[in-house]
């Protein structure tokens, strides 16, 4: 690989896979020059970490309907997600099922499979040939060579079949019909951990003695895992068996086809939904005695304006992702709307809005989702909103609160009467000060909106200063921010590093700092395309070598 | 009437952190009466442990009860224990000493688990160790249905319930769910005939393969995926347990009764988790389900660590008041006593159920503990713990011991895993290791 591929990992090709995809959009801007960002680092040959991840409950849902359609009823209670720095996939790949999980993945199964065999359709859709009575061995075994091969995403081996046709019949025979020996068969297929989990061990290289790479089959659930959240459809499962995925061309192929499919939608919101949190909003509390705006349709509402927002940009523009803070376009429903104090676009649903220019609200830091979600219940949070801009949208550390110190922050009184101003014993005493100055001067420039988001000018009666500064960038108020945000160099390298966690699944190492660092140069040279951004990491050396497990 | 055949072998089968953890011959004197119908009287009543969990922690100057041996009065935050006093041991004084290092995370594994957490660096928070209930739940969970149950009050609660590293057991938050998953799907009421269900041992010999599944797996993975399969295979051997107990006729269990069906939601009032209507609901399923022997091993969330729910007439989510609201506290004092009345009435329901000659709350060890000691700064020392239950007789009640010393909080949790019939010699991990217990609450 290495001699052969050499030519692969340098810029000028994914700067022209970034163009090729970003002539998709439309006329934006050309992407820099790549001469005005330096020499590019070298893309080093290093494998990312790996594990067998359990399907997340997303995953395991958009697998359920890739398989049986869209009228399968999941029941909600799975075993829940457990996040880990941050991202529930990268939770997937280190924790474990629990007991009463390992017991709702069989009710699950069984609730699933009920449905599939009591639908004529569905029933036919799943079995390729007329049963001749409840033991016709060999159409049970044709049905669990088609679909077990859809859902452990490879073809089956002998044994297996043999083992999952024998308890089709079995149950067939004891329960009396094809049918229920078809549930139980669907029911053990989804209560394996060929289903469950996506174990990934790799196989020597051929082409690159001494390294390991993933097989062309586990090559199609890392790719269809990241960019789908869910499982290969027929094509990328027929071009993994072809051995088309170990291939660079083949790989290629099959990449920007399935960023350019529709499927693609749901892989990015599936990411932004994990890197913001917006989950959370579905269950976000907040007093309604002082927010009289608040009901609990607003958090999924402005989950969805987020979204959309970042549908929008990557895929209709293709634009450069730095663009999501500035943007003056957004997406709202009536009840959005209401809280934007400005005109419906429509009079249900979501439809397109351009904030008037003189709007104190700008881009995702003005949206109801980041702003009520890094508050508190009743009221806003300095501290919350700067760590979320500094830690997730900057990807700086910042050491938790020390312990036995008073940490509590005085009530407002007639001479601390702002945030602001009972924020100040934060920033002068020492012991605090380390910490919150790189926190609270930047979210006190969102101090405008209150703890849903809703604009307001003054806090207990006085006007509100919302200047702050970062990293000595100072600002006076969230437009400010926006652009201070925009501007600031770590946003790119963190965007890149939160996109190859997620992508890879863990945190990534010191070694990968490198393959990080490169990423981002083509991010930059590709105008800071997100999509010309999941093209570089699903075909980097980082995402095709395997470890030895 | 078939008598029940209780395992002995799986009993032995508890293996922790590598350390085999011998069973102590109280637990296995759980025999039937010679009619099979109930369990025998007096000791050999089954013991069952439980944790009550709340987070952000407590007002020492409130908590610490005057007095101290028998003679001691419920402090102003323990006044809704009064009645139920004399079931009840205050242990005052002690520290934990696994580190502080991560603000309400490491309070919480070094209560519940003698060990610290994995420290902050990697991000991957996690405990290192399992907690005290799953230890306990290995030796004393494999002849019930259920190996041990985990609830939560709080909204999208969460458990800190761990087996180990990343091995977490999330809590059923629904009272409606968790009324169905212990009283409907498959329960059968003690005493009764099951009907042949020819699914059963379909189920089983699906479970079967999975378990193929599983092996053959762990023997091309890593370690790391190795060791999180062999927790699935746990996890598909308890479900196994459960099929084979719903083919058994259980012994009768006089006390046993189908608890009230909870409501279906209990939504938000004022934008407020009406908290003591879930926990109460999640209470009197769970006291049912140790009297129908469903379980010995139970825990329950009331509340998460640094939970920020909006208590009944807070002005601000408990996490935030605790650090924010000035002076006394007056506020996170009126929470800490919505929460001690919700663990005071699971203590009566517990003591409200007739078993052998006294009540399921004498077979009962339940401990009650937060995330930290004063949740405004976050200390670990003069740590909140209560005992509730005498455990069939292992353990003192109605007392107040107060560590002369700062004791560690190990010794505790040494003292309860032997009173559940564990023999361990030590408890805990690096700077929570203990090798001795508290014997002043030992009977």
């Amino acid at each position: 690989m290495r001699s052969r591929d050499a030519h692969r990992w340098m810029a000028p090709i994914a700067v022209s896979l970034a163009m090729s995809l970003a002539a998709c959009g439309g006329n934006d801007p050309q992407p820099p020059k790549v001469d005005s960002l330096g020499p590019r680092p070298e893309m080093p040959e290093v494998a990312a970490q790996t594990g067998a991840q359990r399907l997340t409950i997303p995953q395991y849902r958009n697998a359920i309907r890739d398989l049986f359609g869209e009228s399968i009823v999941v029941p909600t209670a799975l075993e829940p997600d457990a996040p880990i720095a941050g991202f529930e996939a990268i939770g997937a790949s280190v924790s474990t099922v629990s007991s009463s999980g390992v017991e709702r993945y069989e009710q699950a199964a069984f609730a699933i499979a009920k449905q599939v065999t009591a639908d004529p359709a569905l029933f036919a859709s799943v079995v390729p040939c007329t049963p001749k009575g409840a033991n016709d061995l060999d159409c049970a075994k044709k049905t669990v060579t088609a679909l077990g091969r859809r859902v452990y995403r490879r073809p089956l081996q002998t044994g297996e079949v043999d083992k999952l046709s024998g308890v089709l019949i079995q149950a067939a025979g004891t329960l009396g019909g094809f049918d229920k020996g078809l549930e139980f068969a669907i029911a053990a297929m989804l209560q394996s951990p060929h289903f469950l989990y996506r174990p990934q061990v790799g196989e020597p290289d051929p082409n690159n003695p001494g390294h390991r790479r993933y097989t062309s089959l586990e090559m199609a659930s890392r790719l269809s895992f990241f960019l789908w959240n869910s499982i290969p459809d027929k094509e990328l499962l027929a071009a993994a068996e072809a051995g088309e995925l170990n291939d660079d061309a083949g790989l290629d192929v099959q990449v920007m086809r399935m960023i350019e499919s529709d499927r693609a939608r749901q892989g990015l919101r599936a990411f932004i939904t994990e890197y913001l949190r917006l989950d959370e909003l579905d269950a976000l509390s907040k007093d309604p005695t002082l927010f009289t705006y608040f009901s609990p349709e607003v958090g999924p509402a402005a989950r969805e304006e987020t979204l959309l927002g970042f549908e929008h940009l990557v895929f209709e523009l293709d634009g450069d992702y730095r663009d999501i803070f500035l943007t003056r376009r957004t997406f709202v429903n009536p009840k959005l709307a209401s809280m934007y104090a400005i005109p419906a676009p429509t009079d249900e649903g979501f439809g397109e809005v351009e904030l008037p220019s003189n709007s104190p609200r700008i881009g995702l830091l003005g949206q109801i989702s980041v702003l009520a979600l890094n508050a508190h219940p009743t009221s806003t949070s300095s501290t919350l909103r700067g760590r979320f801009v500094r830690q997730d949208l900057l990807c700086d550390d910042i050491p938790p609160p020390p312990v036995n110190v008073n940490t509590g922050l005085p009530d407002a009184d007639p001479n601390a009467r702002t945030l602001r101003e009972r924020m100040k014993k934060h920033l002068t005493d020492p012991t605090c000060s380390s910490c919150h100055l790189l926190m609270d001067p930047i979210g006190l420039g969102l101090e405008n909106f209150d703890g849903i988001g809703r604009y307001r000018k003054k806090d207990n009666d006085v006007e509100i200063d919302a200047s702050g500064e970062i990293d000595g960038v100072s600002f006076t108020d969230a437009r400010g921010l926006a652009t201070v945000v925009h501007d600031n160099g770590k946003l790119a390298p963190c965007f890149v590093r939160k996109m190859y966690e997620y992508a890879t699944a863990f945190e990534h190492t010191e070694e990968e700092r490198a393959v990080v660092n490169a990423l981002t140069y083509d991010f930059r040279a590709s105008g800071h395309r997100v999509k010309s951004l999941m093209m570089s990491i699903a075909t980097s050396p980082a995402f095709r070598l395997a470890q030895k497990p | 009437m078939k008598k029940v055949k209780l395992n002995r072998r799986t009993m032995l089968r508890g293996l922790l952190g590598g350390t085999a953890i011998a069973i102590g011959l109280p637990v296995l004197e759980i025999f039937l009466n010679q009619s099979g119908t109930a369990y025998a009287e007096g000791d050999a009543l089954p013991k069952r442990f439980g944790i009550f969990f709340w987070g952000n922690g407590m007002l020492p100057d409130r908590w610490v009860p005057a007095g101290s041996g028998p003679t001691w009065d419920p402090s102003p935050t323990l006044a809704p224990l009064a009645e139920v006093k004399d079931k009840i041991t205050v242990v005052s004084g002690m520290k934990v000493y696994t580190g502080n290092t991560v603000p309400h995370f490491s309070g919480a594994a070094g209560i519940l688990s003698g060990a610290p957490p994995i420290d902050n660096d990697t991000k991957l928070e996690t405990f290192t160790a399992p907690t005290i209930d799953q230890q306990i739940a290995a030796v004393v969970g494999q002849d019930t249905r259920f190996r041990s149950l985990e609830v939560a009050v709080e909204p999208g609660g969460r458990s800190l319930s761990y087996n180990g590293l990343h091995s977490n057991n999330p809590p059923e938050s629904s009272p409606a769910a968790f009324f169905k998953r212990v009283f409907v799907d498959g329960f059968v009421m003690p005493g009764s005939m099951p009907e042949p269900d020819p699914r059963l041992p379909l189920r089983q010999s699906i479970l079967d393969g999975v378990m193929e599944d599983a092996q053959a797996l762990q023997g091309v993975l890593g370690s790391r995926d190795k060791a999180r399969l062999e927790q699935h295979l746990d996890g598909i051997r308890s479900l196994e347990k459960q099929i084979e107990k719903l083919q058994q006729n259980p012994p009768s269990l006089a006390a046993c009764a189908v608890p009230a069906k909870p409501l279906d939601a209990y939504p938000d009032v004022d934008g407020r988790p009406p908290l003591s209507e879930i926990s109460r609901a999640m209470v009197d399923i769970l006291v049912m389900a140790l009297a129908c022997d469903q379980t010995r091993v139970f825990s329950d969330w009331f509340s998460n660590s640094v939970g920020n729910p909006l208590y009944p007439t807070a002005t601000a989510g408990h996490h935030q008041l605790t650090h924010d609201e000035p002076g006394a506290q007056p506020q996170v004092h009126g929470i800490l006593l919505y929460i001690l009345n919700e663990f005071a009435y699971l203590v009566k329901a517990l003591q409200s159920v007739p078993e052998g000659s006294g009540t399921l709350l004498d077979h009962c060890a339940i401990l009650a503990t937060s995330d930290c000691s004063y949740g405004k700064s976050h200390s670990v020392e003069e740590y909140p713990i209560l005992i509730a239950g005498g455990c069939n007789g292992a353990l003192k009640t109605g007392m107040h011991y107060r560590s002369p010393s700062s004791e560690n909080t190990s010794k505790v949790l040494l003292t309860l895993t032997r009173a559940m019939g564990l023999t361990l010699d030590s408890y805990g991990k690096d700077a929570g290791l203990v090798t001795s217990s508290l014997t002043a609450i030992e009977v």
